[in-house]
């Protein structure tokens, strides 16, 4: 068997094995899924709240209780707010709002007050409620008709359309968004998770000593490619595995979160405009297998390339300690493309998104952002597949000359001076 | 095409370090070729182009006739001196991926890796994690890595640091084996003694250079029998005279020994004339061939290439730890 695949095997075999893949490879998914689910369940948890109003206008009370969620029980009452906090603090109310006298006024410098336990707005609205009724209120108080009345308290519908080459499509932009932000992030933590691993691994097998063994048996390079691709088919098997429960996991979650989510009609403020998604069918409506095939070959590539450099930094050190100032040029490329995304997201046909999403060091993240959010033509996508593989020859040709000197030295912490004569003298 | 290792010279150098200078040698098959010389002389950097873990940048290095390169590789069983394994895999694992990487079968490397455990008690041990192992056991998981996949060359560095006695008799054995099917053994260490006690050519490097080398026998008869040893009792003052006329020179003197290099035109009687006079008895006393430390001192210092006295002093001393720890087994 070719030696390269012989080691790429074992290294593969080594680590599926482990625990660590296994715990990996089942809990990440489930966090995943839950870090959606749970804020799902928490927003949909409609045991309704009991407020108490204090109005001290007279006129708005009745107005405020309509406005707020169906299923919340207002209590009138003119108690001092000392009582209220009391019955407060112990569960008795879940909230106090007190409007003054004064919030008529059609100068606006009086505010009303809610007291609570904490928490963002608990009352989901209750800002806007308040609002929308003073308003109101302060309308029909300066003699306003009630036509204009209704003209300022109705919704005006925006409906955003993706415009594509294959026809138009409905309002996804953020799901898009999400997508792209999803998958750069899986992407980056990829590329840093396996790319370690492979700077771990020379490191270990450097410090055990068993290089000088391996490398009486093969060449430096078959050893290095080895390593890389093993652990690039870890990568690639744990990527799969997650992908595939995920789906699994949404398609069987999907109809318990339709069950759970929040129906806007009821549990929305009537009127607030404000529509909630169902994050997995708004997912499902923007993945196309065209990204998916991309996502898997701008991981790969962009592993390859990473990971190349990750094992020259391995082999220049004796511990992993050591490696801190060294791989600060491999780590931060891959971490700059993190700060551009939402620019590329916001703009993905803009000359710098076209220019980052093409250069090799980038392209595995923001090629795949532009990808999500808008229709990029197949060339770009070809093209810096094309630079992407181009650039990873090179790297590695670089690397395993830094890679073969490197295994074999001992001792001296090497410098970046060191990693340059290793370039050029071996 | 028996596996001869030729030698022819090789240099390398390490940036402005000439590690390895215009070495040539050559170790013959069914012989145990000894390469010696302190730490820093040059041994490691020499086997490490014999294994082609590096390129001479200069010379040739051939195994049976041919450059050696991957396809020699798959023929040399390799103990670095620095010993390592993978310390999460199983024993027997680890010894069958190592024999695939010489190009093994997988069948065949599984045979081979369980006839060598069971030669050395350890086929209990195949299931294990070598981490669980003590230090000797995985010595000896580290030999059979070396010899697994039979092969034509054997390179030793150091073999014997770290092994209790039993098993450096054992490993003495099996190195005996491999000589007598035909293997080429090189046997890398700074110990003269268990060189001497083992090989039968040897190469002395110094700073890079070989200074010396040739048949065990050769080498010992080329410095003559110039080397006196009297074992005696009472008091060594009759040493004294003799010494300040520069008619000997002291290798080794303990409590009732002395080991002297005679002077050149002093007769060895002279000597004992001296020790009948001055000692109270005289229990053993013989001209002999110098110990090979000695010759490695003489060669080193005759030479032209200057040697760092620092190194020939260590050289003394792990020499004379080694009579230590020797006469303590004793």
């Amino acid at each position: 068997m070719n030696k390269t695949l012989l080691i790429a095997k074992s290294e593969y075999l080594r680590r599926i094995r482990s625990k660590w893949f296994i715990v990996a490879t089942l809990a990440v998914p489930l966090l995943g899924v839950a870090s959606f689910a749970l804020p799902l369940l928490a927003f949909s948890d409609d045991s309704g709240e009991r407020i108490a109003v204090v109005d001290e206008t007279g006129r708005l009370g009745e107005a405020v209780a309509e406005a707020l969620p169906e299923n919340t029980e207002v209590v009138a009452t003119d108690a001092p707010v000392d009582s209220l906090r009391a019955q407060i603090l112990d569960g008795r109310l879940d909230g106090a709002l007190v409007l003054p006298e004064a919030l008529l006024d059609s100068v606006g410098e009086a505010r009303a007050a809610y007291y609570a336990r904490g928490g963002i707005d608990p009352q989901g609205g209750l800002r806007r409620s308040v609002r929308e009724v003073v308003r109101q209120a302060r309308a029909e108080a300066a003699g306003a008709s009630p036509a204009v009345v209704d003209a300022f308290a109705s919704d005006v519908a925006l409906d955003r359309v993706t415009v594509s080459a294959d026809g138009d499509g409905g309002d996804d932009a953020l799901g898009r968004f999400l997508l792209a932000n999803f998958l750069a992030l899986l992407i980056y933590i990829a590329i840093l998770i396996y790319g370690m691993l492979v700077m771990r691994g020379v490191i270990e097998e450097k410090a055990n000593r068993i290089v000088e063994v391996v490398a009486s048996s093969v060449r430096p390079f078959e050893l290095m490619m080895g390593k890389v691709l093993g652990i690039g088919a870890v990568g690639l098997s744990q990527l799969l595995a997650w992908m595939a429960l995920m789906a699994g996991m949404t398609v069987a979650a999907g109809p318990l979160l339709v069950m759970l989510a929040p129906d806007p009609a009821t549990a929305m403020p009537a009127g607030a405009g404000v529509d909630v998604p169902d994050p997995a069918a708004m997912l499902s409506g923007v993945v196309s297998p065209g990204l998916v095939v991309a996502f898997v070959l701008f991981f790969i590539g962009g592993y390859l390339l990473y990971s190349a450099l990750f094992a020259a930094v391995g082999s220049a050190v004796d511990q992993e300690s050591d490696a801190q100032s060294l791989q600060a040029p491999v780590v931060l490329p891959i971490m700059l493309p993190v700060f551009f995304l939402a620019i590329v997201a916001d703009e993905p046909d803009s000359t710098l998104a076209l220019v980052l999403s093409l250069f090799p060091l980038s392209s595995p993240i923001l090629m795949v952002v532009r990808m999500a959010v808008t229709d990029v033509p197949v060339w770009q996508v070809a093209l810096a597949l094309v630079l992407l593989g181009a650039a990873f020859v090179g790297v590695i040709a670089l690397a395993a000359r830094i890679y073969r000197v490197g295994i074999l030295m001992y001792g001296k912490k090497a410098t970046f001076g060191d990693l340059w004569r290793w370039l050029r003298t071996a | 095409m028996p596996p001869v290792l030729c030698l022819e010279n090789v240099t390398k150098r390490y940036g402005q370090t000439v590690a390895v200078d215009g070495v040539s040698f050559t170790a013959e098959p069914g012989r145990l070729f000894g390469l010696l010389g302190p730490n820093g002389a040059g041994k490691t950097s020499t086997i490490r182009m014999v294994t082609y873990i590096t390129t001479p940048d200069a010379g040739t290095v051939t195994l049976g006739g041919e450059p050696v390169g991957p396809p020699t590789q798959a023929r040399m069983g390799y103990l670095p001196e620095e010993r390592g394994l993978y310390r999460k895999l199983k024993v027997g694992e680890q010894l069958v991926y190592l024999a695939q990487l010489k190009g093994m079968s997988e069948a065949a490397a599984k045979t081979a890796v369980a006839h060598w455990l069971d030669r050395f008690d350890a086929a209990s041990w195949a299931d294990k994690r070598t981490e669980e192992l003590s230090k000797g056991m995985q010595q000896k998981v580290q030999f059979i890595s070396t010899v697994v996949h039979d092969p034509e060359l054997v390179i030793l560095d150091e073999p014997f640091s770290g092994l209790d006695p039993l098993n450096a008799d054992l490993l003495v054995e099996v190195i005996g084996e491999m000589r007598d099917a035909g293997r080429t053994v090189l046997f890398a260490s700074h110990r003269m003694e268990s060189v001497e006690a083992l090989c039968d050519d040897l190469c002395l490097i110094a700073g890079g250079q070989a200074v010396l080398q040739g048949s065990l026998r050769e080498v010992k008869r080329r410095f003559g029998r110039d080397t006196v040893t009297v074992a005696f009792a009472g008091d060594s003052g009759w040493l004294g005279p003799l010494t300040e006329a520069g008619a000997v020179r002291v290798l080794s003197q303990s409590e009732g020994q002395a080991v002297l290099r005679l002077g050149a035109g002093t007769p060895p009687r002279a000597v004992l004339e001296a020790a009948l006079a001055g000692a109270e008895e005289i229990d053993r006393f013989e001209v002999h061939e110098p110990p090979l430390v000695d010759i490695f001192r003489q060669a080193v210092t005759g030479s032209e290439f200057g040697v760092q006295s620092s190194e020939l002093d260590r050289l003394g001393e792990t020499n004379s730890e080694l009579r230590t720890s020797n006469s303590e087994l004793r």
